[in-house]
């Protein structure tokens, strides 16, 4: 019975389980899916045009060379010149593009005019695609920040990651009768986490909203050149708490590629549930959330104690609350007897009733409804635009869900819940989290009566210099990208959903009035510190 | 709303939470200075039905000027040492520091020296440590409601 699918604008999620000979034994069939392009600065920008055009999902662009403090780290040290690379995903294929930019004094100097901050000596160019791809603004502010890579074509271009003291090198000028700036943060007023906002408003309404985060920067990526690959899953561990699952698996999905290895069915199967025991923790959280937004307390408790009980359950199961140190690479640490998944069956039975009621007294409450509707639209271009992912890109009509093309996990062939009416608001994305709280329930209840024990993975390939691994989190595709030659990592990068959506609640605030920021923002439910590394 | 108000009466009920015998009052201001979140998430989960953070006398507070406690989570990243000692100074005196998690106590954490300000310990004085990766609701609480009980330095700092 489709309990938690009462809010109309839903259809019932349509979960197919896994074909019986899929449950014989063998994991989705092995087959390699990284190809890594070389070509030239000058075909960059044709190359993604044309990966644009023929379906590719960028999934995050990324500089490897020496940083701004050359040669501090010995692997970097016998790098000459900085490579850009760029991933696009198609399906479970991915290719990535990559480049070597030109050392900044051999490019004649075309940008009469245009001052490009923190040029030096020691910059390197490469021809901007924001205008072809603007959801890779945030990737090219970053690789300037982090390694003076200069992209003629982002202007102007701002500091994302250096944070200057001067205002306007990193605000949106905004002048008018009656324009003023509202500052908040990084501290602010509840539990959560440091993050700088700079609203520009007229009065009560938010004309632009400016970002400012990257205070929890901890250098966690440049911490991981020259370590080994365990050390470099302890790093990513920590990037993030409410993704901590994700953020590892997709790690260790790419370890497991440069070393050439491919999970067997019991290894993909508990993956799959720690992954979905991590989205229905946080989605419960994130509805709960969207509650206090609006100051709905007995929705925002009935959440709270929900999460909380996944959460017990959770810990009881894996051990820890947030399944920290249950993802390693190559190898399983997650299985539980017999006895403690039939326990878990039936908790998580009781979560699912408990949940749908609550959702229930949620959707049919006209104040509720009132103020999630038509509050912070994403409508379905700028998501296109930004490269949304996750609930909040399902929610604005973009059917992007990359379970469904996880070979490595056991999805079978689900087929995600999709809205009917994907609004944009702040209505559609509690609908959408409510959903697929319903199929993330179904899909544990099959996945915990398997046999989950002697899990492994076993060689296929003979390995490949980078590794990309695509997991969807509870906030969309996190990609996370990794090379090494099978021992030390020589780059690491981890593009979560959280860093692609950020500017998409930056668009979907302006135009809403500044008291309903807690609720937009809410209703994406971003994390600082998996986009601050 | 009705429904949801039943469910929660039985939640509660459910979950047997033990009020102090002595309460006493403290307003605690939190700071993510560099933390993954899961701090965070339990920091914000003793305010929920099964552990009621308030009925031990703690509140958490929105602005440091009403604390009496610094409660800071997170390896100290070099972008929030400024507004962390902001905050700080913005308290009123007598005042206590907790460190919580392991990160803010300077345990195992990893990140790059070029971004991280050093432990802790160094930029203000710990009055309460609370280890754990992340500490549970239930030792939060049980930390703080010690260092409430032993009236702490908040009459004698
Ligand atoms: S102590 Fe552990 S849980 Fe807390 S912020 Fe640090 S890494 Fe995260």
């Amino acid at each position: 019975m489709g309990l938690m699918t009462s809010r109309p604008r839903v259809t019932p999620p349509n979960m197919v389980p896994r074909t019986p000979a899929s449950e014989a034994g063998t994991a989705s069939s092995p087959r390699p899916s990284t190809t890594l392009v070389q070509i030239t600065a000058s075909s960059w920008r044709e190359a993604h045009a044309a990966a644009i055009h023929s379906g590719g999902r960028f999934a995050g662009l990324y500089a490897v060379g020496p940083d701004d403090t050359t040669g501090n780290n010995p692997a970097n040290r016998d790098r000459t010149g900085t490579t850009i690379r760029s991933v696009f995903a198609f399906g479970d294929q991915v290719k990535v593009l990559s480049a070597r930019a030109v050392p900044t004094q051999a490019v004649e100097m075309r940008r009469a005019g245009t001052s490009v901050a923190g040029t030096s000596g020691i910059g390197r160019t490469l021809p901007s695609i924001v205008d072809i791809l603007p959801a890779a603004a945030w990737d090219e502010r970053e690789a300037h920040d982090l390694y003076e890579v200069d992209f003629p074509g982002h202007v102007p271009m701002r500091p994302l990651i250096s944070h200057s003291d001067d205002l306007g090198s990193w605000t949106v000028p905004v002048v008018g009768a009656g324009t003023h700036q509202v500052a908040v943060g990084p501290i602010h007023a509840g539990v959560i986490e440091s993050g700088h906002f700079r609203f520009h408003v007229v009065g009560e309404r938010v004309l632009h909203l400016d970002l400012r985060l990257f205070y929890n920067h901890r250098g966690l990526e440049r911490a991981a050149v020259g370590a080994p690959l365990d050390t470099g899953l302890a790093i990513i561990q920590r990037a993030c708490g409410a993704c901590a699952v994700s953020n590892t698996l997709a790690f260790t999905q790419a370890c497991e590629e440069v070393l050439g290895l491919w999970p067997d069915a019991a290894l993909s199967t508990q993956r799959t549930i720690l992954v979905e025991l991590e989205r229905l923790y946080n989605h419960l959280n994130d509805i709960g959330a969207m509650c206090a937004g609006i100051g709905f307390a007995p929705g925002t408790m009935a959440f709270a104690a929900l999460k909380e009980r996944a959460q017990r359950l959770i810990g009881r199961l894996a051990g820890h609350r947030f399944m920290f140190g249950t993802v390693h690479i190559a190898k399983g640490a997650f299985s539980p007897t017999r006895g403690e998944t039939r326990e878990a069956r039936l908790e998580l039975l009781s979560i699912k009733e408990q949940s749908a009621r609550s959702w229930r007294e949620v959707l049919f409450n006209t104040s509720v409804q009132n103020r999630v509707t038509a509050v912070g639209i994403l409508d379905h271009a700028s998501a296109e635009r930004f490269g949304a992912v996750g609930p909040a890109a399902r929610a604005s009509g973009i059917p992007l869900d990359t379970r469904s093309h996880s070979p490595r996990l056991d999805y079978g062939e689900l087929q995600p819940p999709s809205p009917v009416d994907p609004t944009g608001d702040v209505a559609a994305r509690m609908a959408v989290r409510a959903a697929e709280l319903e199929t993330t329930l179904a899909l544990l209840d099959a996945l915990l009566a398997r046999d989950l024990h002697d899990a492994a993975a076993g060689a296929i390939t003979e390995g490949s210099p980078i590794g990309v691994g695509v997991v969807e989190s509870p906030r969309g595709a996190t990609t996370c990208i990794v090379e090494s030659d099978g021992t030390t990592i020589q780059r690491l990068h981890l593009r979560t959903a959280s860093y692609a959506n950020w500017p998409a609640v930056a668009h979907a605030t302006a135009g809403n009035l500044l008291p309903d920021f807690p609720l937009v923002n809410k209703s994406f439910e971003l994390c600082y510190a998996c986009s601050d590394r | 709303m009705f429904v949801l108000l039943r469910q929660l009466h039985s939640t509660r009920k459910s979950a047997r939470v033990t009020r102090p015998a002595r309460r006493l009052s403290l307003a605690v201001r939190h700071v993510d200075a560099g933390s993954c979140n899961a701090c965070e998430h339990e920091l914000g989960a003793t305010a929920n039905l099964f552990y009621d953070l308030s009925c031990h006398g703690i509140t958490i507070t929105a602005s440091p000027r009403h604390a009496d406690v610094l409660l800071i989570t997170g390896a100290i990243t070099r972008r929030m040492v400024t507004p962390l000692l902001s905050a700080y100074r913005a308290m009123p005196e007598p005042r206590l520091v907790a460190a919580l998690g392991n990160c803010a106590m300077g345990l195992g954490v990893l990140g790059d020296d070029r971004d991280l300000a050093g432990p802790l310990e160094q930029l203000l004085p710990v009055d309460i440590r609370i280890p754990g990766c992340p500490p549970t609701p239930d030792q939060i609480i049980q930390a703080l409601v010690s260092s409430n009980l032993a009236g702490q330095a908040i009459t004698s700092a």
